[in-house]
Parts: structure tokens; C-alpha cells; sequence
């Protein structure tokens, strides 16, 4: 149990951070490479390029917000912590979007599950995209030795009540469930990991990563947004950023020019194809922002007759993968089922309702148990995924229709998942569904699963994982980077995050996107120095 | 061609009469709709953020500063309110009204870090509700939302939630899921889920939380 504040006493040492919102003047400044996002992807990138001896420069939109501010408080976490204050959603809203805004990025409000990349889909980015080196065999060490750098393993202690029905309900109908290993050192169990962690003993890049870069002298601008990639011939010559005020919101009007050899876009699923199109990056095929992919998560709920406490103890602990690639590969959607934790605001924000049955939901909340199935998209031609393009502003967003493909296996989710509450001794059941009753018995549940209109909105659908519309593939006819990350048009020009899988993944992403950012800033690091 | 860069003033625009909006979409009914803020802009109704409000007859705090709320959507709030929330409210009127400008703070302040996209298009949806023609026509709320019973404005919650066009769902949630985030996750009303707030012990023992 550390109390020990890794940012507060790097701050005193003497770390090169820079917040936006106090520069008052225009500012021009260079590295050998300036990174672009603090997340899973930019703060690896950042630690092994600055460990080399190159300078760098590390870019973040969202403000440093670390252990002083962690109060396990949901409004100003929300907020603060995350992309347009909770609120972000595709383009029709009929999927919220929850993705990190702050240093650290999404592993600083993530539920700290770590799996690697299933060998199935690395095995069908080899055949389908030309990814031969990916295959598990060549990613193991990478998993192997991010898996030591962030404390990666499986959670030890007991399942929380929430993630043991799961576990039950598996156990009971002889479904397999497995232990999810966890990111975390010292970790006193609280369950407030979604809301910035208030212990530090998550391991993500804010704990991990960031720091080891600052020590290497890297130096960070936060509440500093990147507008543009300026080209100069057929390199980017700078990034221009502009500065938000400490509301993390407001625009100062103050600019930021960054010049460097070599620049590493890693600003999200959303935000580099973003970038990429208001920078107006070389694109010959029209790939970027293409083939962009979340995992569709639906849910139920559930009332127990036990107390279930949904919002204390680790959030993520049990998982079961035995629908997730049941079908093989590429057959109709598999989905990996998991629990999210449960407190007021976040559950009465999800759960559709007002009035008199709102405040009979939220009433049973210390009973309530949630389970989520997260959708495996991209794997079938059925399943095209959706598009980031920019609104009039210039800012991204996600278009992503809900194919068929798709809404056939978000109703066999439902009843998977409603049937594993009933066997873990669940007393009634409803969808995250805005026509759903409570259902008492597993019989009833199911006429109405079978019944109830699987429709945008109607069907409450969420996600937390944004990946793909900067794709990796051997073919730049249809990807926008090769299999380190390099782009294919632009030589001085690299992507490190989830925004080059080709496809969706079939588990929470953090892993990979350190696997990958590892492995390829060991080789860019080679090349720089 | 050349991308504007993200605007990020906060302000609603209210000249972009081409703009894919909220309720443009698919809606033959809402086509005039992408100009209804223009619209009301024009004719002199609520359109700047109401700013500080006096605490005599508002009910609020007068040290809170609006920043993206008008008086007609503080107005729209105050109707909408008791039927999001129902008997959750306090029954003793002042207890009551506090509760409920309380939670319009809070949803202003909510709002105000959704940033420029997100509150363009509750601009668009707040405006549809205030302008009379379409509050009449697409809301189909006969009174302006001061006279509103909760029974009528837990009827107008009800069409929305259940109508088969997804536009008027997507509106559902987007009042609900504000409301009720900015209501529930409140340590005043915590008590009405059962949860009890982070663990004594944790905020005991945790640095963040001495000399607060």
C-alpha cells in the first residue's frame, strides 16, 4: 500500500510540464519527436523513445490530473476525466462512447482488465492483411514484457459479488469463465479504477509510462490540443496545437508550434484519423477514418436476492470468452461476456428511465448485478464497421451503423446473459432496453428477448473500446500504415495506437495497444538514433 | 479543400443554417427545425446563457454563474424535473426547490464540459422545446413549460421514450441521461440508491482527502 505520489514528487524534481492553460504566449519549440496523446499508445512511446536518448515531446488535449484529484466522485471524474464530459456518442447517438480526456488517457479511467491479443485474431490479421509478423508467436515477448512493465496478472484476491455471479452463472450452465488479469500494484480493492484511481495502484501510463519518459527528460504539454500536421514537400515540418484554459474546455487563443524529425500520432481511434483529416495527410485510397471499430456492448441487469454492492471492490475480475470465438474466427458475431461496476450516477445514466420506475431501479441498486457482452466486430463482410469523419468544426466523430450481422448477435447476447443471471440465482432480470419489463423467470425473459425490437436507441448500446480507421496492412490499397505503425505515404510520420488494427480484438484493448507501441517504438527508436 | 479547426468557443452558433442536426435527420416533421434557433434568436427570446441569476425569485444560488443554460431552458428544467425524478424530489417546498435548482447547476456545469458538438445539439433540442411553434407541433406540450403539470410533462417523457421514431428516443435520453446523472450521482441523493459513498476508511486513510 504505497502512498507514495509518483507525479507530485516528479512535479518537485524538477519534470518538464508545461499546462496549456497557463502559457500566455505564442511558443515554437522542437525535439527529435513530438507524440501526440499520453495514453496506452503515446506514453510507451514516449518512455522507450526518451530511455534511447532522443528528445521528446509529448502532446496531450485533456489536463494532468493524478492522485489529489482522485476522489472517488463520479460528476467532476466524468466531467473531467472523460472525452466531452462523458457525453461523446456516434454520430445518430445511438452508442455512447466512454473513452479518456485527461494524461494517461483511457488507462487512467479503464477498469484495469489486461488480456493480450486473442491468437485468433492475430492469426486472421496475418491471412487477411498481410500481418505475417504479428502472429502470437513473434507477440509474445512484447506481451511478456509489457505484461512486467505495467504489473500485469491475475486479479488474486475473491471476486467481487457483481463479477461471482457471473462466475456462477457460468459455473451453473457449464459455460467457461476465466480470472482477468489486472494492472495494478498494491491495490486496496476499492472499485473506484473508472474514476481516476485514488490509491495510484493502477498501473496504467500515468503510474508507468509518463513518468519514465519525464525522467528521461521528455517534456509534456497538457490542456494542449493538435490541430494540424503541417507538410513541408513530403514531410510534416510541425504540429500546430492550440492551449484550453484549466476548465479544460475554453480555448486561450494561445498557439504552439512543435517542430521535430519525427512525429507519432497516438490520440485514439477517434482522434488520430481525426488529425489525419484535418491535416489532410497524403491518403490515396481514401482509407483513413475507414473500417473504424468499437466492441458494441450490450447489457442486462439483474436484482439478487443477496446484497451485491456493485460499486465497491475491482470492477473487472471475472470474464467467460465461451461465446467470443465459438463460431470460429469469422462466423456470425461472437462477443466475450464481462461486468461493469455500478454506481449511482454511471447506473442512472445508463439504465433508460424517469419517474417512479427510475427510483424504483436506482432503489435496488446495492442488489443489482450487471452483465455486459462486448460484440467482436470486423471479422465478416457483414461487418464493415463504422466511419470517423470530421463535423463542420473539424472535430471527429464516429458514424457507426449496427448492421444485421450485428443486432442478431446483440439479441443472442441478451439471452446469454439473462440466462446466466437466472441460474446465479438472479430474482428478475431487464435489458438495457427501453422496452423492457423486469422479467421474473427465464421463460418470460426470453419470449421477450425474442419479441422486443432490436433497434438503434431502443437498444441502449455502450462502448469503451475504439479501435481501427488508421488500419495496419501489408497493401496500402487498403491500409493507411504498415505493420510497425509507419505510414505508408508519409516517412517521417508513425501511428501507435489502437487506430491501426485492422479490426475489432475481442477484449479490452489496453495490452495491445502497449504490446504494439512497444515493439514499434523499439524499432523507431533504431531508426531515429 | 480546407477543414475549419474545431471551434471550441462554446458559443451555439446560430448561422449554420445547413448543418446536420439533432433532428433534421430522417424527420419530415422537424425539417424547419435546423432553423429554430436562428429563429429564436431573431425573435428575442432566451438565447445567451443566463449567467447569474438574482437568488430572489429564481430559487437559485446566486453565486452560481450559468454558462451554457438560458432562462427558457432553466424554465424547460424546472417542469421537467419532477417528473424525471418523481418522488425522489423532496416534499418539503423549499427542501424541494433547492433540490431542484441544485440539479440545474449541476447540469449546466455538466454541460459545459461536453464541449462545442454536444452543445450544438442540445441547443438545437432545447430550442425545439422552448420555441412555441414546435414545442406544440413536435413536443405536442400545449402550455409554455412554466404552466406544465408533471403529469403532463412525465406524459411528454413517455412519448418520447416509447415513439417509434429513434430521433424522438435519442432525445428521451439525452434529457433523462443529463437529468438524472446530474440528479442521482449527487451525494444529497446518493441515500435514494442505497449507496452508502466510498469507503470511510479509504477517504480516512487517503492523502486527497485531509485538510479538504
Amino acid at each position: 500500500m504505497s502512498l507514495t505520489d509518483r507525479i507530485a514528487r516528479g512535479l518537485e524534481s524538477g519534470w518538464n510540464v508545461t499546462d496549456g492553460a497557463h502559457l500566455t504566449e505564442h511558443l515554437t519549440t522542437e525535439a527529435d519527436v513530438v507524440v501526440i496523446g499520453t495514453g496506452a499508445g503515446g506514453g510507451t512511446t514516449a518512455e522507450i523513445l526518451a530511455r534511447s536518448g532522443l528528445s521528446v515531446i509529448l502532446v496531450e488535449e485533456g489536463r494532468l490530473y493524478y492522485q489529489k484529484d482522485f476522489k472517488m466522485d463520479e460528476q467532476t471524474s466524468y466531467a473531467n476525466l472523460y472525452q466531452e464530459g462523458m457525453s461523446r456518442v456516434t454520430r445518430d447517438g445511438a452508442i455512447a462512447i466512454l473513452q479518456g480526456r485527461c494524461v494517461g488517457g483511457s488507462t487512467t479511467v479503464n477498469w484495469t482488465s489486461s488480456f493480450r491479443t486473442p491468437a485468433p485474431t492475430l492469426n486472421y490479421w496475418a491471412d487477411q492483411f498481410g500481418l505475417e509478423e504479428l502472429r502470437p508467436d513473434a507477440m509474445a515477448p512484447w506481451f511478456d514484457g509489457r505484461e512486467e512493465r505495467h504489473s500485469m496478472s491475475p486479479w488474486q484476491a475473491d471476486p467481487n459479488v457483481n463479477n461471482d455471479i457471473l462466475r456462477q452463472g457460468c459455473e451453473k450452465l457449464g459455460y467457461s469463465w476465466q480470472i482477468i488479469p489486472r494492472n495494478v500494484k498494491g491495490c486496496w480493492n476499492l472499485g473506484y479504477c473508472g474514476v481516476g484511481c485514488p490509491t495510484n495502484a493502477k498501473q496504467g501510463a500515468l503510474m508507468t509510462t509518463i513518468p519514465g519518459a519525464l525522467d528521461n527528460n521528455a517534456r509534456l504539454f497538457h490542456s494542449l490540443r493538435a490541430d494540424r500536421l503541417v507538410m513541408k514537400q513530403d514531410q510534416i515540418d510541425h504540429l500546430e496545437a492550440s492551449a484550453f484554459a484549466d476548465d479544460g474546455v475554453t480555448p486561450t487563443g494561445i498557439k504552439v508550434n512543435l517542430k521535430a524529425r519525427h512525429f507519432v500520432v497516438a490520440a485514439s481511434a477517434i482522434g488520430s484519423p481525426g488529425l489525419l483529416l484535418r491535416s489532410e495527410i497524403p491518403d490515396p485510397n481514401q482509407r483513413v477514418g475507414k473500417r473504424s471499430f468499437i466492441h458494441p456492448v450490450n447489457a442486462t441487469v439483474a436484482q439478487m436476492p443477496q446484497r451485491v454492492d456493485p460499486y465497491y471492490g475491482a470492477p473487472q475480475s471475472i470474464y467467460s470468452d465461451e461465446f467470443n470465438f465459438r463460431n470460429g474466427v469469422d462466423g456470425p458475431v461472437g462477443y466475450k461476456l464481462e461486468v461493469p461496476p455500478l454506481h449511482p450516477g454511471m447506473s442512472s445514466g445508463v439504465i433508460p428511465g424517469h419517474g417512479e420506475n427510475q427510483i424504483n431501479n436506482m432503489a435496488g441498486l446495492p442488489h443489482m448485478q450487471s452483465t455486459i457482452a462486448l460484440l467482436r466486430d470486423g471479422f465478416h463482410p457483414d461487418s464493415p464497421g463504422g466511419t470517423v469523419s470530421l463535423r463542420d468544426d473539424g472535430s471527429p466523430v464516429l458514424d457507426y451503423p449496427v448492421t444485421d450481422y450485428l443486432w442478431t448477435g446483440i439479441r443472442e447476447a441478451f439471452h446469454t446473459m439473462a440466462e446466466i443471471q437466472f441460474a446465479a440465482g438472479a430474482d428478475k432480470v431487464r435489458l438495457m432496453h427501453l422496452d423492457s419489463d423486469w422479467y421474473t423467470n427465464w421463460t418470460d425473459a426470453k419470449a421477450a428477448i425474442n419479441q422486443l425490437p432490436m433497434a438503434p436507441h431502443r437498444v441502449r448500446l455502450f462502448t469503451a473500446h475504439q479501435m481501427g480507421g488508421c488500419a495496419m496492412g501489408s497493401n496500402p490499397q487498403n491500409s493507411v500504415v504498415n505493420g510497425f505503425g509507419e505510414h505508408h505515404q508519409v516517412s517521417n510520420l508513425s501511428v501507435h495506437d489502437a487506430s491501426i488494427f485492422p479490426t475489432s480484438i475481442g477484449a479490452n484493448p489496453q495490452l495491445s495497444v502497449y504490446a504494439l507501441a512497444a515493439r514499434n517504438s523499439a524499432r523507431l527508436a533504431q531508426r531515429l538514433s | 479543400m480546407n477543414h475549419p479547426l474545431p471551434d471550441s468557443s462554446g458559443q451555439p452558433q446560430f448561422t449554420d443554417l445547413n448543418r446536420r442536426s439533432f433532428l433534421k435527420t430522417g424527420l419530415s416533421g422537424a425539417l424547419f427545425l435546423g432553423t429554430v434557433s436562428v429563429t429564436a434568436g431573431l425573435s428575442g427570446c432566451a438565447t445567451e446563457p443566463a449567467g447569474r441569476l438574482s437568488a430572489v425569485g429564481t430559487r437559485m444560488d446566486a453565486s452560481y454563474q450559468f454558462r451554457f443554460l438560458n432562462e427558457d431552458d432553466i424554465a424547460l428544467f424546472e417542469a421537467l424535473l419532477p417528473a424525471m425524478i418523481g418522488p425522489g424530489l423532496p416534499e418539503q417546498s423549499q427542501a424541494r426547490n433547492m433540490a431542484i435548482a441544485g440539479t440545474i447547476e449541476r447540469i449546466d456545469a455538466g454541460i459545459h464540459k461536453f464541449g462545442p458538438a454536444n452543445q450544438k445539439e442540445l441547443r438545437q433540442l432545447f430550442d425545439l422545446l422552448n420555441f412555441g411553434l414546435t414545442r406544440v407541433t413536435v413536443a405536442r406540450v400545449w402550455s409554455s413549460w412554466p404552466n406544465v403539470t408533471t403529469a403532463e410533462a412525465d406524459a411528454f417523457l413517455e412519448r418520447w421514450r416509447t415513439s417509434r421514431i429513434g430521433l424522438f428516443n435519442n432525445g428521451y435520453i439525452a434529457l433523462t441521461k443529463i437529468s438524472n446523472v446530474a440528479f442521482y450521482g449527487y451525494r444529497d441523493f446518493w441515500h435514494l440508491s442505497g449507496y452508502p459513498g466510498p469507503p470511510q476508511y479509504a477517504v480516512d486513510a487517503l492523502p486527497q482527502f485531509q485538510n479538504a
